[in-house]
């Protein structure tokens, strides 16, 4: 190939078309065109709301949280609350309690029917798909009320309502069961499972290594599972060697409320900034090659000026919308360290009485009706309904995933196995299993979220968790708009948590293809 | 225009035909890969091209950035003098004007054979349903399968699909023709039938630019093959003289592999 | 990803199979009765103890435990104080809330349309071979086998005394009576034991003696089972085949029948338009005549879609019979359900012309941007009509003139089909095939809009006329139905190779997908008119549905894009190469493709989103659930009588959501989804 040839075209420059044909130009501004129209109808209904609400003479913002709402829940972690911002919270407590609780025994319950479903025995499998079919085709809704109606039915309490009496109470005021709870040194105790977490890893890691060089048999898994139950034990009667964190994390406290705001904006504005540079280098660099910067289509400069954009909007929301958003942050930050710091303050000095778990078995509280007294973990009968139904609902689901998961293992596998000579138990650990489980990952995930989401059904019995809990204040305070902020929130935090969650499993499990 | 290129033979007749394809200096990276790297060409009406290579070096990037599914980075592209940019309409002019035949022949599913072949002139060149339908069914016959019309692309064998993609590419009725290694994905006794329809093509004096393993089909039918490795072109002659004369070692190297 | 799934689906085996009719291919052969038994309850025939032991614990287990379920719920179900007469006295109250009743012709109009539209779709949809007799004769066995055991489990019937009261005893079986204050005593009046009474139940002789019906039905069922099981023999039960249509047809006709002859109801609706509970009658007569003629209307329109399935221009009348599915739930909804009152005046002043402006001009506009060679001009005009739609919006913000609504919309369309102009440029049958669809689609949009916006003549005790069943199925037709476009287009954002467009319709499917539904029918019930111009309001029947199609949406937008997945790269790169425009690849090639690999995961949103529905209970809605949560159980009769009310709306949820799902489940099957 000759250079000369080649360099007297390069110079005749291609001519650019005109730009209602380039194109690059036509697909980006009719991206920007939608953007602009989605954006102006959306602060069209923004404007208009706070003209509504203004001519109606509502007050807007965030204030209730700190007033006291004046209303009372049940079951929660406070049944009178004082101020609108800890009503929200026991609500949210509540929510995630039943979601992880929920997720738990759907996942325990889930299993096992998928299972026996799959089971040869054409009795057992028969029973478990009425089952399925049963609570699959009807709405949770309708299970929820109709468990909140029988319920409601059911005898009333007393000390001999059974069905095991002392232990497990079936009556209309819910279900009493016995409790254990957290007692004084429980994160102590906990920091003492971190350690043992850490510790065994090492450990497991070192026996692992021992194994895959001199092929002796070294429990890998179970010196992991000792070393933590060791820890446990050391820390059940240590605990309060750990009290000295109380401390630490008061320090902190202090030292996070001595941040200006100023600093803090100035902080996430750098932030917001060093992403975007961050991510149009790495741009760059992946347009980068062995002989220099390969040349940028028009589509790449629209992007690099869109990251650039996005760290201005940021910017400007830090210092022009929402200033306080920084100081909220610096708040919010201090408070979650103050609580850390009592949650290890108490029972630090108490070496001899307390042991970070306690139980009780459900009791009798006397007075003009009976009611189950507060030793016990008591459901009450809405609480109960909402339970049983999004356990029942969402096994039923997990279970269908779990059958199909493991009938996605192509046959083939299942005869290569026996083909090398795995005996079956290894064969459904090392392959089938594994396999299985890859499939059923991301739909189970979904289930986890619908599960969490569907505890919001518990407004329909009365039962407190956060929208129960929101709504009730939105209608008290007319607070409709913030309440639905929070939900909002909380939820996409909720949802996000899962998702990384199950993402961080599925890459880990995922196979490597090309 | 035209580039004097010294490793080009070229006749006399043939210099004189109009330049069909235009490869000037194309440079195509993904990442830090350089998958195309100064490729230059030169392509003349009614020559029957095919390009050779080891797997991955480049020849299948480099004709189908001749039809924009790639977009090249550096150089210039120019078919039947048409530059290939940004503007829609020199892509629109220049997609009608190509026809495309792929690896894995990438017929539309769900509809029957002929509504495969009659979709383009219908949509796209606007010809009335009547005609473009006699031109499908000519376009059958043209490649031996007039009988299976009403079918669907699923119920064909592989070289059945492979002829319906011919004919569905030359309802067109394109200037150029360009094939991706058409016979990769078929069973060898299926190769025959796809390779006897684009010897009548090439015959019928068709520009093709033809990317393909098919030795034997390069021999017989080539005008001139063009060698690439690593994203470069190696070599450039007459069939005759490839085969039994080559000038660059990796040629050599390359041919004692696969001879 | 994609390689994962297009691995799994062979999408073009499934595509090319989708059009065939199915193959007939037998079932399998049965194992004699004891062998069977051995393999799938007892475990043997693997050849080991351990198998017979662990099949046998397993069947024992599941066996009782199924027992114990049936038991208890058949108990319930034919207790004598469960309460039945809550749900059969208010059937209609729980189907159709407060609807009038001498308007209640409407209702069975409205019956009437669907059975026709289902009748005719039944009749031209190409359908498997059937049931085989072996399968019908195991469903005879399976029922017939319940309804004997059902017989001999439940408990004896409680017996009543002379005055119909339940007769009670104590622990040892001492029948107890009641004295002058009304409370148990022992004949002798000794005071009745504080524990351990319950009611007097007759012996189980005297019950199965009582129960004859029950036993003649399920003996008789096991009978006809036996029969064709015995006579048929081994192949002859297994290839012949009963076509599942006429089967189905066959046995809905039965249960029309049972309403001349059953006491179904035991009411009569009266003169004045109450109803009447009256133990001697059968079924009331404005009940059983309709259900004939609606069966009646199902099974010749059934037959008349046979006939015209065999026509030969039988692709329009299928898309005829699609477009009338698609409006079907306006036309009950607003043209029969509501019975607007026309404002002919207006309808002349202002409706009319207003459609002729828009059909012709808009019809001549698109016919002269589809003229052949018009280059870049037809784009440019478009976006002038969109700008002026743009304008009429923006005017009406800042209030600069006045402008019905239905003008604003109809322009926005005008420019939006007008943008898709170019893609028709041809011969005159292209073209006039965009002004036909044009002229359609503003004749329906008008008239639709026409409708809601008139007055309706049915006056209810409410705002809303509809509640209950009626809402239920209302809500979510038109969710389904506003929903799918909406879903579709963000899938196709979600995909797009523009950034923009993939972050937007990524925001908005996560954020939906993110919160609970509840929250949203909380927002849009309760503050939704905030958001809204003084001048506009929106009615709680349309906020809710708002609501569910935005969600829905979200939903849908993800099955849709999983079947984009499905669809392999050469597709788009063949578009390409043959130079189709964006808008023809996406709907011809791409569309098309995606939503046949979507169908089940389709209907399977279509399921969410009818059991959602009875979410409408909360926020206020009076639907299906409400009916049974809240209304029956506050009339002074049936007090607090929740139960059967609910079960009753479980048994219709479970038969609507049961029945989709299987249909999923076929469509799966012939479509090879999931299958290895």
């Amino acid at each position: 190939m000759s250079d000369t040839a080649q360099e007297t075209l390069v110079t005749t420059a291609s001519q650019r078309p005109p730009f209602y044909r380039d194109a690059t130009v036509v697909k980006w501004i009719a991206q920007v065109a939608t953007l602009v129209v989605v954006l102006f109808a959306l602060i069209f209904l923004a404007l208009q709301a706070g003209d509504n609400v203004s001519a109606k003479g509502i007050k807007t913002g965030f204030d209730f949280l700190d007033v006291d709402p004046g209303i009372n829940l049940n079951g929660t972690i406070d049944n009178d609350p004082d101020t609108g911002g800890r009503a929200l919270w026991a609500g949210m407590v509540n929510t995630l309690r039943l979601s992880i609780g929920g997720i738990v025994a759907a996942t325990l319950l889930g299993i096992l029917v998928g299972v026996t479903r799959l089971s040869k025995n054409w009795m057992a499998s028969k029973v478990a798909s009425v089952f399925i079919e049963y609570m699959r085709n009807i709405p949770l809704l309708v299970h929820i009320i109709l468990f909140f109606a029988i319920m409601q039915t059911a005898p009333s309490f007393s000390d001999d309502v059974g069905p095991l009496n002392g232990w497990v109470h079936f009556s209309n005021k819910g279900v009493s069961v016995p409790r254990v709870f957290q007692a004084d040194g429980f994160y102590q105790w906990l920091t003492f499972l971190l350690i043992g977490a850490v510790v065994g890893n090492l450990v497991r890691r070192r026996q692992q290594r021992v194994q895959d060089e001199t092929g002796a048999t070294t429990y890998p898994l179970g010196s992991l599972v000792a070393v933590i139950a060791v820890f446990g034990v050391i820390g059940w009667f240590l605990h309060p060697l750990f009290g000295w964190l109380d401390g630490v994390f008061s320090t902190i406290a202090e030292a996070v409320d001595k941040i200006p705001q100023a600093a803090m904006q100035i902080a996430l504005t750098v932030l917001a900034v060093v992403l975007a540079v961050n991510w149009i280098r790495r741009f760059l660099n992946s347009r980068r090659t062995p002989a220099g910067l390969a040349k940028l289509t028009d589509d790449d400069w629209f992007r690099m000026i869109f990251a650039g954009v996005g760290a201005a909007i940021a910017a400007a929301v830090i210092w022009v919308v929402w200033p306080g958003g920084s100081s909220w942050l610096i708040n919010s930050t201090r408070d979650l360290f103050e609580v850390a710091s009592d949650k290890f303050g108490a029972g630090r000095d108490s070496w001899q009485n307390d042991r970070p778990l306690g139980a009780a078995r459900p009791d009798f509280a006397e007075g003009r009706f009976a009611n189950p007294g507060s030793a016990g973990l008591n459901f009450s009968a809405g609480f109960a309904a909402v339970f049983f139904g999004i356990v029942l609902y969402t096994a039923a689901f997990i279970a269908e995933i779990v059958r199909g998961g493991i009938l996605a293992v192509p046959k083939g596998q299942t005869e290569a196995a026996q083909a090398i000579g795995l005996r079956r138990a290894t064969m459904l650990r090392r392959v089938i299993l594994p396999q299985a489980f890859r499939v059923s990952l991301p739909p189970l995930g979904n289930q986890y979220l619908n599960l969490t989401k569907n505890t919001s059904l518990a407004i329909a019995v009365g039962a407190s968790e956060l929208v129960q809990v929101g709504q009730t204040i939105g209608n008290q305070t007319g607070k409709n708009l913030e309440v639905f902020a929070i939900w909002m929130l909380f939820y996409l935090a909720c949802s996000l948590t899962i998702s990384v969650v199950v993402n961080f499993f599925n890459v880990r499990l995922a196979i490597v293809e090309r | 225009m035209s580039i004097s290129d010294a490793t080009t033979a070229v006749s006399e007749e043939m210099a004189s035909r109009a330049d069909m394809i235009v490869s000037d200096g194309v440079d195509k990276w993904y990442g830090d890969f350089q998958a195309l790297k100064g490729v230059t060409a030169t392509i003349k009406e009614r020559e029957v091209v095919v390009v050779l290579g080891p797997s991955g070096s480049g020849k299948s990037t480099w004709i189908r950035c001749i039809n924009r599914l790639e977009q090249h980075q550096d150089g210039r592209i120019m078919v039947d003098g048409v530059e290939l940019t940004n503007d829609t309409r020199n892509i629109e002019k220049i997609r009608s004007e190509v026809g495309m035949v792929f690896q894995s022949f990438n017929l539309f599913p769900h509809i029957t054979v002929l509504d495969n072949i009659t979709l383009a002139p219908i949509w796209v060149r606007k010809k009335p349903r009547g005609e473009a339908e006699q031109l499908g069914r000519d376009l059958l016959e043209r490649v031996g399968i007039p009988e299976q019309a009403d079918k669907f692309p699923g119920q064909l064998s592989g070289g059945q699909q492979q002829r319906v993609a011919i004919a569905r590419a030359l309802a067109m009725e394109p200037r150029i023709m360009l094939f991706d290694e058409p016979t990769s994905a078929l069973d060898p006794e299926m190769i025959k039938e796809v390779l006897d329809v684009m010897k009548e093509l090439a015959r019928s004096g068709m520009t093709m630019m033809v990317v393909t393993h098919e030795m034997g089909f390069a021999r017989e039918v080539a005008d001139r093959i063009i060698f690439m490795e690593s994203g470069e072109i190696v070599e450039v002659g007459p069939p005759e003289h490839f085969f039994t004369n080559p000038t660059e070692d990796r040629t050599k190297l390359f041919l004692s592999q696969i001879l | 990803m994609s390689d994962l799934l297009s691995s799994e689906i062979d999408l073009e085996k499934v595509l090319a199979g989708a059009d065939e009719e199915l193959a007939v291919r037998p079932d399998e052969p049965s194992l004699p009765p004891l062998e069977w038994a051995g393999k799938n309850l007892f475990g043997t025939g693997q050849g080991s103890i351990g198998a017979i032991v662990r099949g046998t614990f397993l069947t024992v287990i599941f066996a009782g435990l199924a027992l114990l379920a049936y038991r208890a719920v058949l108990n319930f179900i034919f207790s004598e104080n469960a309460g039945w007469d809550s749900v059969r006295i208010n059937l209609r109250l729980l189907f159709t809330q407060a609807y009038p009743d001498e308007n209640y012709t409407r209702v069975w109009v409205t019956v009437g349309v669907v059975a026709v539209l289902a009748g005719l779709s039944l009749g031209m949809t190409k359908v498997g071979p059937g049931f085989s007799f072996k399968r019908i004769a195991t469903w005879l066995f399976s029922w017939g086998g319940l309804i004997v055991l059902g017989v001999l489990l439940r408990e004896p019937s409680v017996l009543t005394d002379s005055n119909g009261e339940t007769r009670f005893a104590d622990s040892r079986g001492v029948e107890l009576v009641r004295d002058t204050n009304n409370s148990l005593v022992y004949q002798n009046n000794d005071p009745a034991p504080s524990t351990g009474i319950s009611a007097l139940r007759e012996n189980f002789g005297a019950a199965m003696g009582d129960r004859l019906g029950w036993w003649i039905i399920g003996l008789a069922l096991l009978a006809i089972g036996a029969a064709i099981w015995f006579v048929l023999g081994d192949l002859r039960r297994r290839t012949t085949f009963v076509p599942a249509i006429p089967l189905a047809l066959a046995g809905i006709g039965l249960l029309v029948s049972t309403t001349w002859w059953y006491r179904w109801g035991h009411y009569t609706f009266t003169e004045e338009g109450g109803f009447e509970y009256g133990p001697g009658e059968l079924v009331a007569t404005s009940t059983r005549i309709p259900w004939t003629i609606m069966f009646v209307l199902l099974v010749v329109a059934y037959l008349g879609g046979r006939l015209l399935a065999r026509a030969t221009a039988s692709g329009p009348i299928r898309i005829g019979l699609s477009a009338a599915w698609l409006l079907a739930p306006f036309f009950t909804y607003y043209a029969i359900l509501r019975g607007p009152i026309m404002d002919w005046a207006h309808v002349v002043s202002t409706d009319l012309p207003l459609w002729v402006l828009f059909a012709g001009l808009g019809g001549a506009l698109l016919w002269l941007l589809t003229r052949p060679g018009l280059g870049e001009i037809g784009r440019i005009l478009a976006v002038v009509v969109l700008a002026a739609a743009a304008f009429t919006w923006v005017g009406a913000f800042f209030g600069w003139f006045s402008m019905l609504q239905k003008v604003r919309l109809s322009v926005l369309f005008l420019g939006l089909t007008a943008l898709l102009a170019p893609n028709f440029i041809g011969e005159a049958r292209q073209r006039m095939k965009l002004v036909v669809g044009w002229v359609g689609f503003i004749t329906i949009f008008h008239l639709l809009v026409t409708l809601i916006n008139t007055a309706s003549s049915i006056e209810t005790p409410s705002e809303d006329f509809a509640g209950g069943f009626m809402v239920t199925i209302y809500v979510a037709l038109f969710t389904m139905l506003f929903s799918f476009p909406l879903g579709v287009l963000l899938a196709l954002a979600r995909t797009s190779r523009m950034p923009l467009f993939r972050v937007m319709a990524t925001v908005y499917i996560e954020a939906f997908r993110g919160v609970p539904l509840i929250t949203m029918l909380f927002f849009f019930t309760v503050f939704v008119n905030i958001f809204l111009p003084g001048s506009m309001e929106l009615s709680l029947m349309a906020a809710v549905t708002i609501a569910f199609v935005l969600f829905s949406a979200a939903y849908l937008a993800e099955n849709v894009r999983g079947g984009m997945q499905a669809i392999r790269r050469g597709q788009y790169e063949a578009s390409d190469a043959l130079g189709l425009t964006t808008v023809q690849r996406t709907g011809f090639i791409v569309l098309p493709q995606a939503l046949r690999v979507s169908i089940p995961p389709l209907v399977g949103q279509t399921i969410a989103t009818f059991k959602e529905t009875s979410l409408l209970a909360i926020v206020g809605v009076f639907d299906f659930l409400r009916m049974a949560r809240d209304v029956v159980p506050a009339q002074t009769e049936f007090l607090g009588t929740r139960k059967p009310g609910l079960l009753f709306i479980s048994a219709v949820y479970f038969i609507g959501a049961y029945a989709m799902s299987k249909y999923s489940q076929r469509l799966e099957k012939k479509l090879g989804v999931g299958e290895r």
